[in-house]
């Protein structure tokens, strides 16, 4: 398996904190990889880091074998990593068809892919293609979230990371999110996963990562992390 | 009657010049929260180019010469946006909104002391002044020119309006105004997208600030200034942040000063125009198209 993304040692500050230290982690092709950890442990910021939106200090993140560490968010999307930040960030004065519109920006230079995606994401999200003229505000939590996942879509990612998709949302939206997450995979996009929601991210999850105070402290085979005594008494014990 | 009609093409043509400038001030209060008090001088910018230019034309100035030095205002006018932007207020869009705020009351004195050093301090006579040839209209003279003016200024608006709910580019500022790192995570580069809301805000400007200096027939360095807190009363009336509320803003302020001068006297302008600013934050802070967008979580 060839690696799609890679983060060598990557250090990072959070304003004042140093959020990441040496945090090292891969993704392959074709799997998704989760990265579980407790409140403040950094999961959120590597994330960050990699889109750009926290600029590292030090160490490498290399994404198809090119160096992206000091790129702007807006070139690391265009090379085709798509971030779907915490709490969704979706553009609630905008309508859910502009807020996939704008997701598809990158791509606005081929209207017939734009046109075709837009089909597709509908086609996955039924529920959006309904309220497509909608304030994206007015939607559910879940929506919201299909929303978020959707308009990533649209920009033709190359891998897809996810921060916290089941925040706040009912048990049954959770699956619902969590199949759709796997079939995305399904079609040849790599995810990186971050989750409070150890469990059910395991069990999506091709491998996992454990990350505490910004190290990287344990690492695995997804199956096998589940079955981890530390791991079940740490996170899965509830 | 004829006082009447006469009051309402004035208010129409001072409420477009407020109303192009609102615009910018809109604009840019929308996509970076900074009132831009560098803004109105602007204004006062695209009406020293416009004179510059046809200043170097000479005497004989036709229908060419205006047209080239609307264009070269209107271009100078956006670029110095951009300019100024980059400068001044870039470095500091992490820095607390005073600061940004006090910078861009530097930048209004620089604009305005900079043309005062080029030009000199005194009143300046436009070179072109608009015929005055016209109609009547219930007993008021329409002219060609304020015609002109007005449907100008409402081309302009439209244009604008269209891009801004049409366009991607027009998308992406909204989006912008709502949230910036979200906006950069579509791969929007948004910095960019502001440089853009700076060009066509300061173009807009310049191109009051032209209209109205052959208008008026007379420029001076210290134009901009109250033409610029009344379009940010024009701004705050319609809900600053929105687009069609700075339009409708420069509307009404302009129709309520007309009147209002009318009623009592002209040198209580000023006086009435802040009132109602005052009156507006008092009673209703978001303007009347202003709104307070509510969000499911």
């Amino acid at each position: 398996m060839s690696q799609i993304l890679e983060l060598r040692d990557v250090d990072a500050f959070y304003g004042q904190v140093h959020a990441l230290r040496g945090v090292s982690l891969r993704v392959e092709e074709g799997e998704i990889a989760a990265l579980l950890g407790s409140n403040g442990a950094g999961k959120s910021t590597t994330l960050k880091t990699i889109s750009g939106l926290v600029r590292a200090k030090g160490g490498s993140i290399r994404f198809l074998g090119e160096e992206i560490t000091r790129l702007d968010p807006h070139r690391i999307v265009e090379l085709g990593i798509v971030h779907v930040p915490e709490g969704r960030r979706v553009f609630g004065a905008l309508t859910v068809l502009e807020n996939l519109e704008l997701g598809g920006f990158t791509k606005r230079k081929d209207p017939a892919f734009t046109k075709r995606t837009l089909e597709r994401v509908m086609h996955l999200f039924p529920r959006l293609n309904e309220r497509a003229k909608q304030r994206a505000g007015t939607l559910s939590g879940g929506e919201q979230q299909m929303l978020a996942m959707g308009r990533a879509l649209m920009s033709d990612p190359k891998l897809l990371m996810l921060d916290e998709p089941s925040m706040g949302l009912a048990p049954i939206i959770v699956k619902e999110i969590f199949k759709i997450v796997r079939q995305i995979n399904a079609e040849g996009i790599p995810v990186l996963l971050v989750e409070q929601n150890a469990k059910a991210a395991l069990k999506l999850a091709h491998q996992g990562y454990v990350l505490e105070t910004g190290q990287i402290t344990l690492q695995n085979r997804a199956d096998l992390l589940s079955q981890d005594e530390k791991i079940v008494k740490a996170y899965l014990a509830n | 009657m004829e006082m009447f009609t006469q009051q309402m093409i004035n208010a129409l043509i001072i409420g477009s010049f407020y109303a192009l400038i609102a615009l910018g001030y809109s604009m840019v209060y929308g996509i970076i929260k900074l009132l831009n008090f560098a803004h109105g001088d602007l204004y006062m910018v695209g009406a020293f180019v416009g004179f510059a230019v046809l200043s170097l034309f000479g005497g004989g100035t036709g229908l060419l010469g205006v047209v080239v030095a609307f264009f070269a205002a209107l271009l100078f006018g956006g670029l110095l946006g951009i300019g100024i932007e980059r400068v001044a207020y870039r470095p500091l869009l992490s820095s607390p909104r005073l600061t940004i705020l006090i910078t861009a009351v530097g930048v209004s004195l620089v604009l305005e002391n900079g043309v005062m050093k080029s030009f000199g301090p005194s009143f300046k006579v436009y070179p072109v002044q608009l015929p005055t040839e016209g109609f009547q209209i219930f007993g008021a003279t329409l002219t060609y020119a304020q015609i002109l003016i007005i449907l100008l200024s409402v081309l302009l608006m439209t244009a604008l309006h269209l891009f801004v709910t049409r366009s991607l580019y027009g998308k992406a500022m909204r989006a912008i105004s709502i949230d910036h790192a979200a906006t950069s995570l579509m791969g929007i580069p948004v910095t960019r997208i502001i440089s853009l809301t700076f060009f066509i805000g300061s173009s807009l400007a310049a191109a009051s600030g032209m209209m109205a200096g052959m208008y008026y027939g007379q420029i001076s360095f210290m134009m901009g200034f109250i033409v610029g807190l009344k379009a940010f009363t024009a701004a705050v009336i319609g809900g600053i942040g929105s687009i069609p509320g700075a339009m409708l803003g420069g509307l009404v302020l302009g129709l309520l000063e007309s009147f209002g001068t009318v009623w009592l006297g002209s040198e209580w302008k000023d006086v009435f125009a802040f009132s109602i600013l005052i009156l507006i934050l008092v009673l209703k802070p978001t303007g009347l198209l202003g709104e307070n967008v509510t969000e499911r979580m």
